[in-house]
């Protein structure tokens, strides 16, 4: 019995049928999993790549200083919901704007106007302050579901340029789980779910809110703080939504909207103006309204591209707003602002109007209000049309490395 | 508020840990549907979890 064991012991050890099937079960997972890896790798360049862009701007000569959001509430420090403020103060007497790009940034002719306007701002009098990426976190994310090109570029003399089409909310990497339904604080309206991550339904905000809760509550105790007296909020819409190509404003800002509305509508494009309904909680032109001193103001520009029924979704797209089905819908009289596929919506069509729609309301604060009026300069929707955006972007490696900024 | 707030965030994302784990164990340690239709199975459902948990997607 000892020397029968003592011979198999010693003999070479040669591998089973069994264990040659493990061994090959084995190899087979590794690779499957390896698969996997790789599949992980190549299946989020594009989510990575959008998640760790930054883009770049110049801002002109009349740039005062930059300061972090969390600097007036600093709830949202060291979060990626904190954003930077750009500051152009004339050091003159007068009124303050407050432009916020990016609320939403799915809607990029919004941060591209911000962008645009810091690029080439001269201010005589007042004070300028400009967000151009309300809601950085959704500038981080692609729109869900949705294939939307994670970025657009702008041709320019001197190259391309590149900025980011987000999503409409913050990225769950932020913020998450969603509630159920989402309480509007302070009126207690009960609003969809993932409005909790909608930048613009969470005004006024609240200090011990959920993040975005709290990205709102410091814009407006920025607002507060430093006596803003006009609030513009730069949004894009589909042309199926009634405010398309509008002005949506605060009833106190109701006259100034009015006039700005109808100088424009004679002088350059067709441009609508509707007070803020007072049911429709969360809302900047309601909420700023209602909560600071304020005017605040509203503003849409017509964006086939996030049309539920555009055809696909392409860079081309976004730059060009031409698109056939945008088309029928505007045959059949389904739309609600005039739209043509031969000059469609373009991206310089869009930021001109933002613009000079931005320009015209605050020149009328002061011709309402003296003592607020601001003296701005920055490219108009005329001069944009002319020469295209890409006319009014500056080469970052050409330029004062003092006035160059990563977004 | 905010800090029960953040734990709940943060659990979500152990919690993909955790079924990211468990996955990958029962794909190489598993008695039952020993096949290789289920090792895809495996390998495909534990790619969102890794995700997650990675702060990726």
């Amino acid at each position: 019995m000892t020397t029968t064991t003592t011979v198999q012991a010693e003999a070479p050890r040669q591998e089973g049928p069994r264990e040659g099937r493990t061994t090959l079960v084995l190899v087979r997972r590794l690779v499957l999993l390896a698969g996997a890896v790789l599949l992980m790798v190549s299946g989020t360049r594009e989510i990575r790549a959008l998640r760790a862009y930054e883009e770049t701007v110049v801002v002109s000569e009349a740039f005062t200083r930059q300061v972090m959001l969390s600097h007036w509430f600093d709830g949202i420090a060291g979060t990626r919901m904190d954003t930077p403020v750009y500051v152009f103060d004339s050091g003159v007497g007068g009124g303050s704007v407050l432009l916020l790009g990016g609320a939403h940034a799915y809607e990029p002719a919004s941060p591209l106007t911000a962008y645009m306007a810091m690029e080439n701002i001269r201010v005589t009098r007042g004070r300028v302050f400009v967000i151009p990426r309300a809601n950085r976190s959704a500038s981080t994310l692609g729109m869900l579901g949705n294939a939307y090109p994670p970025f657009f570029r702008i041709r320019t003399a001197w190259g391309e340029k590149k900025y980011k089409i987000g999503d409409r909310e913050t990225h769950p990497l932020e913020q998450w789980p969603d509630p159920f339904t989402f309480v509007h604080y302070p009126s207690t309206q009960n609003l969809a779910y993932q409005d909790s991550r909608n930048l613009n339904r969470t005004f006024p905000g609240r200090a011990d809110g959920n993040l975005t809760e709290r990205t709102s509550f410091a814009i407006s105790e920025m607002i507060r703080r430093e006596k803003i007296d006009m609030t513009i909020d730069v949004h894009e819409a589909s042309l199926g939504y009634p405010v398309v190509s509008t002005y949506v404003c605060h009833q106190r800002a109701d006259e100034l909207c009015m006039m700005a509305s109808m100088v424009l509508s004679a002088e350059q494009f067709p441009m609508k103006t509707e007070t803020s309904p007072t049911s429709l909680r969360g809302l900047t032109h309601r909420e700023i309204g209602d909560f600071t001193n304020s005017f605040a103001v509203l503003m849409e520009t017509p964006e086939p591209f996030i049309e539920k029924f555009a055809g696909p979704m392409t860079e081309e797209l976004m730059m060009t707003g031409r698109d056939e089905f945008v088309q029928t819908a505007a045959t059949r009289g389904l739309l609600y602002t005039e739209y043509d596929i031969k000059t469609g919506a373009t991206m310089d069509y869009r930021v001109g109007r933002h613009l000079s729609g931005a320009l015209e309301v605050i020149k009328q604060m002061g011709e309402f209000y003296p003592a607020k009026a601001i003296g701005v300069t920055w490219p108009t929707y005329a001069e944009v049309m002319k020469n295209g955006s890409g006319h009014y972007l500056h080469d970052p490696q050409k330029a004062d490395g003092r006035r160059v900024f990563k977004n | 508020m905010i800090l029960l707030q953040t734990i709940i965030h943060h659990v979500y994302f152990l919690l993909s840990a955790v079924v990211a784990v468990l996955l990958l164990t029962r794909l190489f340690r598993r008695r039952s549907r020993p096949g290789i239709a289920y090792d895809i199975v495996y390998v495909y459902t534990l790619i969102p979890f890794i995700l997650r948990a990675l702060h990726i997607k």
